[in-house]
């Protein structure tokens, strides 16, 4: 389970980055992005995922479809 | 007639606010190259006569190298003033690949306006080689109108545009902006619209970022692809 970044919606803002638990987000060439392997949507650090918690944009940040 | 060669206050008041819209140009420098070009004494009918190709070549051609978009505006202000900038007539489709930009704006030159309190929003339509200033929309809410919210309000009256510069807004604002379809920008210091409408024009011209894309209507498959970087 992870979730990941809609690329057309993201504006770069930069503010998902510094709340993850698990570093799992950088600045990608295009947008920033959430690696797969280490997201845990916050699963044991927070009741939510904190990246969608301060993402300003509805609907950025969504959960990966298995 | 001694009077004859004397500046007026309102013709050498617009060569100031005149040469602050150029690029390392003070008053005396726009001053010579006027008198260069039309000659003294500099009145109000050969400021009237002036176009863009003659103050291009003043002097030599010494603003030949400034862009247009910054020139044009110098010369409005020439002509008419800082409070009258010159509209441009637009209709839809115009423009293919442009973006339409509401600037929060109290002079009509700077993005100096608050949401909420500013006077006017200047409406730009903003391409890759062209921008067109093409509505200025004044905030004043009409008497037999009630309006519950006046940033909602506000945010309606700029709805048919995709970008908002402002200097500040407050946080229930800009959601109320954000839900209309706008994306508003707050700028970190006061700036010439014609700066912000040039560094625009910059990007679009480039790699528009995905969701200004997104807004501007370029389909998902057109965009630029960056090569997917491995994600393991």
């Amino acid at each position: 389970m992870a979730l990941y970044i809609v690329e057309a919606d993201c504006i770069s803002c930069g503010d998902c980055e510094p709340v993850c638990p698990t570093n799992s987000i950088t600045e990608g060439a295009v947008v920033f992005k959430i690696d797969k392997k280490t997201c845990t949507e916050c699963e044991g650090d927070f009741d939510v995922p904190q990246c969608v918690k301060v993402c300003p944009i509805d609907n950025c940040i969504l959960p990966l479809e298995a | 007639m001694n009077s004859q060669a004397t500046l007026s206050r309102e013709l050498a008041l617009r060569i100031g606010l005149a040469a602050r819209a150029l690029p390392d140009t003070d008053a005396k420098r726009l001053l010579s190259a006027l008198t260069d070009c039309i000659g003294l004494p500099i009145t109000e009918e050969k400021i009237a006569g002036l176009n863009l190709n003659s103050l291009k070549n003043a002097s030599a051609g010494q603003f030949l190298n400034v862009d247009e978009p910054l020139l044009t505006h110098a010369l409005s202000i020439l002509k008419s003033g800082l409070n009258i900038p010159e509209q441009q007539a637009y209709i839809d489709g115009d423009m293919p690949g442009s973006v339409r930009i509401a600037c929060a704006s109290n002079d009509g030159i700077n993005v100096d306006g608050h949401f909420g309190s500013c006077a006017q929003f200047m409406i730009y339509q903003v391409s890759a080689d062209e921008a067109r200033l093409i509505d200025i929309r004044h905030t004043g809410i009409p008497d037999d109108l009630d309006v519950e919210d006046k940033n909602v309000f506000r945010a309606e009256l700029i709805q048919d545009c995709q970008v908002l510069y402002i200097a500040s807004v407050g946080g229930p604002a800009a959601a109320k902006i954000v839900k209309l379809g706008i994306h508003p920008i707050k700028l970190p210091a006061i700036n010439p619209i014609a700066e912000i409408v040039e560094q625009l024009q910059s990007v679009i011209a480039g790699t528009p970022p995905p969701w200004l894309a997104k807004v501007m209507g370029i389909e998902a498959s057109d965009r630029f692809r960056f090569e997917r970087e491995a994600t393991g």
